[in-house]
């Protein structure tokens, strides 16, 4: 047990970090620095806890209740040893002994049964907990503006589900009974060395806190070398990820050198990083630890109190005590200061996960309007992300349905928030946007956003059959309506190839699909869905030309009677366009058929100029 | 477990050296507890008989003193061991991958080994010393108070001796039971991290389809599947978690009972009674202590697992007698038939020529083989059966630096070095001239996008490239080819739609590769253009080639090559 104290905690910590730098950008690139102010959290915390609170006032009393019935033993044998040398065993003294050793095994059971039982109960509330908790996290995000989730990325997400909440876990399901027990244990047991011999029970207790304070020393400066640790974990993994990227241009061109001393120095540093914590912290660290050996608190008690025997100022039956009892004391401490971390790290975690509950949730409109017809108009609208310089000024334009609006023009122009804002990914901030006539406001976001497809270069499927992933753009669908919307999206094919057809499972990256394929799942989900409204932002921008005539031909379905908004690289794609609106930095700068602009001689026939020369030669 | 870590390191000195301090640690601290009983005999007579204790006080004290003399040695020894075995593991695992064959670095790989080289070197290096040194104490403190108890009461060591093997056998149950519940709700967890990306990810059709609140019927399934896995999977520990600190637990009151009987009965003497009891604590208190340390030997266990399965992976084998010149750039396959590990054949009877100087077209439908082609070429993998030939020498005789010192590969997704653009050209010849690195940019295309940069040729590039586009970045690797001279091209040409100007470019700079007469090129191609401009075309499909002859007699053929081909023009005529 002695061995661990200081040990453990540091390589606690260090472990909980390098678990946390995450190696994909879906995790904590912003690990939690760690926080001095002790209270961070502590309100959070409580709040998240509410629900559970009586199961917790229970874990803690049953924890204090073991802790305490924990020493009994060691009391009972403790007693028993002063009895017998204190005067000859007779009839009444044995008596006392059995006694005494009942105390000591009912002390012994009742330890076992309330800590297992704490155990459990703190388990109990601590499973309850995190369902509640990541069922309301999944009903906040759901209100949440779309918006949100582009910058945020799914990574956070995670981050407050999983790794949040673990840290919860330990806090409920550990340290709270860890801490209480411990203390309990600590003052009892001091509580009952005091009443065997003050002076004795001050001199072994200080032994202990003066580990204590030698601790506190060692840890002081954790948070600086713990991020400076992290920071050199991520640069190993970095370079040893830059290592294998390029490993083909090693090999093809012989120049592994300069990366393996990358990672090579990467490794020197994190290694360098532990030394100069090692040394900074070397004396108090060295001092906690001998300080908290049981073996030191045998030597202290030993020389001190036979010094006390030889003066005649302790007995030796109230000496004994000290060898049972106070040798125990500092593995009573070791989980105190687990505890502690744990509520710590706890706090950091519920704040995270408040800080998501509180994210302010999109206005939802009272009156479930939903219109009649689909025609598209943007009012003047302006909106900046921001608040500085906008992203799209003053902007009109109708989109009847039946046409096809095609967006073009320079990266930045503007393009793509005018599709995040149709879906009201967010809201505008001047002027209006309309749907048949109704601010997109002032629909839910499920009339919103069922009335119209989006089609974007990132694929959103779910990890689910492939059935299921059609059918979730119209839930009541018959699989006869699937299987003609995968006809009409060119996907049938592919899927009655799959080895379970239909019921194949998706996963998280979409498995056996090819870019193309997936593209076509959604877009037979569109068709199925018979959105009146489709917006296309570079569907077919990243797939390679197997795949784009097919993700074509399923495009030409789902567009037809449609009003379509699409954005293109590629000119020619949308030159039969109804209207074509070019913009640069925000702002329409030409509207028109492609034979208008063209005849114009502006920016679009500018760009178009520059495309034809490119395919011709 | 103890064989395979030390199995890990090449030098395990340092694992051994530790392992023995603490190991004398441990039977030092059983043996100056078990002088407790020496020392109180003398002590607790009726009047406590100093002159009897002083030797074995005095033996005592030096023990203590030596005892914490070398604890406190054995503390930055400790800290020296985990950070000299971090990095020694790191770089052992490093060098071993840097022979790897190239087929090896796979997305999964990569991602796996950064894993394995940061969070699993970081955990075996750490846990062997901190959980180490409390484990072998938490074995070895008992053992030794045993053997000091049979000195002095038998019977009382026997019951020791008699609590190991249960409490041996209920620890086992008791890990294995909560590792397997301790997996088990690692599943439910993966997957709702899984559900949680997919609800950030498909949030707009989550809510169009109205389950924006309550989340797909999936998530919800998850979330209760694992309040119901972790509900019973402390129904399933519960028993064994109970019987271990049960078994510690009876013991001692065992030893109690039956001390306390002796001790009546006048069997034994008070002070002997004593010091057992106290012996008692001392040997229970460990062995409880090593339920906690289970959990961090499972998980170091399975770090050592991951770390192996790396060391575990063959580089591909040598030639006994490597050739050690490539004479000229011909390349001949002659029935390569060729399958992933553990997959279906990809590649059946593949057979093909390409003369010195030629330029040949790989086309065919994704999943056809190509790229396998070209992988196999440079060697990523051997082959099952038949063979490949370079310049009449089959590539597995060749000194793998030799062969891949003529091959120049330009892969769809181009790495590039986060330094500058010269910087990178030059990894292909760190001697280059100024002169020749201009002429390399100028045939690649790659002057204008130079020119372009801020900073010109000192323009960094961004980490892998990203400063970038795709299309120039493959520029880069182009020239990089065009520095190297290299005999053999290998092209995964870009087939993402690229914006015109790219296009243009990318397709000029191969037709400047294949210029040269004594080069060889292998082009994976997706562009009219390019497919006209080849010497020949070997159309695949299904790992089988099905066409093979010039791009005109093909095309007129009405084969597969010739549907295609129109398949292509048509996709880039395509408006809505």
């Amino acid at each position: 047990m002695n061995i661990k104290i200081n040990y453990k905690k540091i390589e606690h910590e260090r472990l909980k970090k390098t678990a946390s730098v995450n190696y994909s950008s879906d995790s904590t690139a912003h690990t939690e620095a760690l926080p001095p102010p002790r209270l961070i959290g502590g309100g959070a915390l409580m709040r998240l806890l509410y629900p559970v609170r009586f199961y917790l006032l229970s874990c803690a009393l049953l924890s204090a209740v073991g802790a305490a019935a924990g020493l009994a033993p060691y009391i009972a044998i403790a007693e028993i040893s002063r009895l017998v040398i204190a005067r000859p065993i007779i009839d009444t003294s044995i008596n006392e002994i059995w006694f005494l050793v009942f105390i000591g095994c009912s002390g012994a059971s009742l330890r076992l049964f309330s800590v297992f039982i704490s155990s459990r109960i703190g388990h109990y509330a601590d499973a309850r907990t995190l369902h509640e908790i990541r069922t309301k996290l999944v009903a906040h995000l759901g209100i949440l503006p779309l918006g949100w989730f582009l910058f945020t990325g799914s990574g956070a997400i995670k981050k407050a589900m999983i790794n949040d909440l673990e840290e919860m876990h330990q806090l409920i399901a550990h340290a709270l009974g860890e801490v209480i027990g411990a203390t309990i244990a600590i003052v009892v047991g001091f509580g009952y060395l005091l009443y065997v011999d003050p002076r004795m029970a001050c001199i072994s207790i200080s032994v202990i806190v003066l580990m204590a304070i030698c601790f506190q020393i060692a840890m002081r400066s954790i948070s600086i070398h713990m991020s400076r640790l992290t920071i050199a974990e991520g640069k190993i993994s970095a370079a040893s990820v830059e290592y294998a990227d390029g490993i083909t241009v090693v090999k093809t061109y012989n120049t592994g050198g300069i990366l393996l001393d990358r990672f090579a120095a990467a490794v020197d540093e994190h290694t360098k990083a532990m030394l100069a914590w090692v040394l900074e912290t070397r004396y108090s660290s060295t001092l906690s630890r001998l300080l908290g050996s049981e073996m030191t608190i045998l030597g202290v008690v030993m020389v001190t109190g036979l010094f006390f025997v030889y003066n005649d100022s302790l007995s030796m039956a109230n000496l004994l005590p000290f060898f049972i009892v106070g040798i125990g004391l500092p593995t009573s401490i070791v989980p105190a200061i687990h505890g502690t971390q744990g509520i710590r790290k706890g706090r950091v975690s519920a704040s995270n996960i408040e800080n998501i509950l509180n994210k302010k949730p999109i206005h939802q409109a009272e009156d479930k309007t939903t219109p009649e017809e689909y025609q598209i108009e943007f009012d003047k609208v302006s909106f900046s992300y921001d608040g500085v310089n906008n992203a799209i000024t003053e902007l009109s334009f109708i989109c009847e349905p039946g046409t096809i609006t095609a967006l073009v023009g320079p990266s930045g122009a503007g393009k793509s928030t005018i599709a995040n804002l149709l879906p009201r990914f967010y809201d505008v901030d001047k002027g209006a946007i309309r749907i048949g006539g109704i601010d997109v406001r002032s629909m839910s976001s499920k009339t919103l956003l069922s009335s119209m497809s989006l089609v974007f270069q990132s694929i959103a499927l779910l990890r689910d059959s492939i059935l299921e992933n059609i059918r979730i753009g119209r839930p009541d669908a018959s699989l006869e309506e699937v299987v003609n919307a995968a006809k009409a999206a060119q996907i049938h094919d592919v899927i009655e190839g799959l080895p379970e057809g239909y019921n194949t499972l998706i996963d998280g990256s979409g498995g056996r699909l090819s870019g193309g394929e997936k593209q076509r799942l959604t877009i037979a989900r569109a068709i199925l869905s018979k959105a009146p409204i489709v917006i296309l932002d570079e569907a077919t921008a990243s797939l390679d030309p197997d795949s784009e005539t097919a993700v074509q031909n399923a495009l030409a379905e789902l567009i037809i009677g449609k009003a379509v908004l699409v954005i293109a690289h590629r000119l020619h794609t949308i030159a039969s366009a109804n209207q074509i609106l070019v913009l640069k930095d925000g702002q329409l700068v030409e509207k028109g058929t492609h034979m208008n602009l063209l005849n114009a001689s502006g920016l679009y026939s500018r760009m178009w100029n520059a495309q034809t020369e490119g395919v011709k030669s | 477990m103890i064989k395979r870590l030390y199995k890990l390191w090449p030098s395990s000195g340092i694992l051994a050296r530790l392992t023995l301090l603490h190991t004398f640690l441990a039977i030092l601290q059983g043996l100056l507890l078990g002088l407790l009983f020496p020392i109180l005999k003398a002590l607790l007579k009726a009047k406590p008989d100093f002159g009897e204790a002083e030797p074995w006080l005095k033996i005592g004290a030096v023990g203590l003193i030596i005892y914490l003399i070398i604890t406190a040695i054995a503390l930055p020894i400790g800290f020296d061991a985990s950070m000299k075995l971090s990095a020694q593991l790191r770089h052992h695992l490093m060098t071993h991958v840097t022979r790897l064959p190239l087929g090896w670095f796979t997305g999964n790989n990569k991602t796996k080994l950064a894993r394995i080289l940061t969070a699993d070197v970081g955990k075996i290096g750490t846990l062997a010393v901190t959980i180490g040194a409390p484990a072998i104490t938490s074995v070895l403190v008992p053992i030794t108070i045993i053997f000091i108890t049979f000195i002095f009461n038998w019977q009382i060591a026997l019951i020791f001796l008699a609590i190991l093997p249960f409490a041996y056998f209920t620890l086992q149950r008791a890990a294995r039971v909560s590792s397997e519940a301790e997996i088990e709700l690692d599943d439910a967890a993966t997957e709702i991290a899984g559900r949680a990306i997919e609800l950030g990810q498909a949030q707009p059709v989550l809510r169009a389809a109205g389950q924006g609140v309550t989340g797909t019927y999936r998530m919800r399934h998850a979330l209760e599947e694992h309040h119901r896995v972790y509900k019973k999977g402390l129904g399933r520990s519960a028993v064994p978690d109970l019987m271990y600190t049960g078994v510690v637990m009876s013991g001692f009151i065992i030893v109690l009972i039956f001390g306390s009987f002796q001790l009546i009965n006048g069997r034994i003497l008070i002070a002997e009674a004593v010091a057992l009891l106290i012996l008692a604590v001392r040997f229970l208190e460990p062995l409880g202590a090593l339920i906690e340390l289970i959990g961090a030997l499972r998980a170091m266990d399975n770090s050592i697992a991951r770390v192996q399965s790396i060391l575990d992976i063959n580089s591909l084998p040598k030639p006994a007698n490597p050739v050690l010149e490539i004479k000229n750039s011909s390349i001949l396959f002659s029935d390569v038939t060729f399958s992933y590990e553990g997959k279906t054949t990809t590649l059946t009877d593949i057979s093909f020529s390409c003369p010195p100087g030629s330029t040949t077209a790989l086309v065919g439908p994704s999943g056809s083989g190509k790229t396998t082609i070209i992988r196999l070429i440079a060697r990523f993998y051997d082959i099952n059966s038949g063979s490949i030939r370079i310049g009449g020498v089959d590539v597995r005789d060749y000194d793998n630096e030799v062969l891949l010192n003529d091959i120049a590969i330009i892969f769809q997704d181009v790495y590039l070095f986060d330094a500058s653009i010269e910087e990178n050209l030059l990894i292909a010849k760190p001697n280059a001239t100024r002169a020749e690195l201009e002429i390399a940019a100028t045939d690649a295309c790659l002057h204008e996008v130079i020119s372009r940069l801020p900073n010109g040729w000192n323009s960094k590039v961004g980490e892998a490239g990203a400063q970038l586009s795709g299309g120039e970045r493959q520029r880069v690797s182009i020239a990089r080819a065009f520095l190297k001279k290299s005999k053999i091209i290998l092209i995964d040409e870009a087939s993402s739609a690229l914006d015109p100007e790219n296009e243009r470019s990318i397709a000029q700079a191969i037709n400047n590769l294949a210029k040269d007469s004594t080069r060889t090129v292998i082009v994976i191609a997706h562009r009219p253009t390019t497919l006209a401009a080849a010497d020949q075309v070997v159309s695949l499909d299904n790992g089988k080639v099905v066409e093979l002859g010039s791009p005109e007699a093909l095309r007129t053929s009405d084969g597969s090559f010739a549907k295609l081909f129109q398949q292509y023009e048509k996709a880039r005529d395509w408006h809505m």
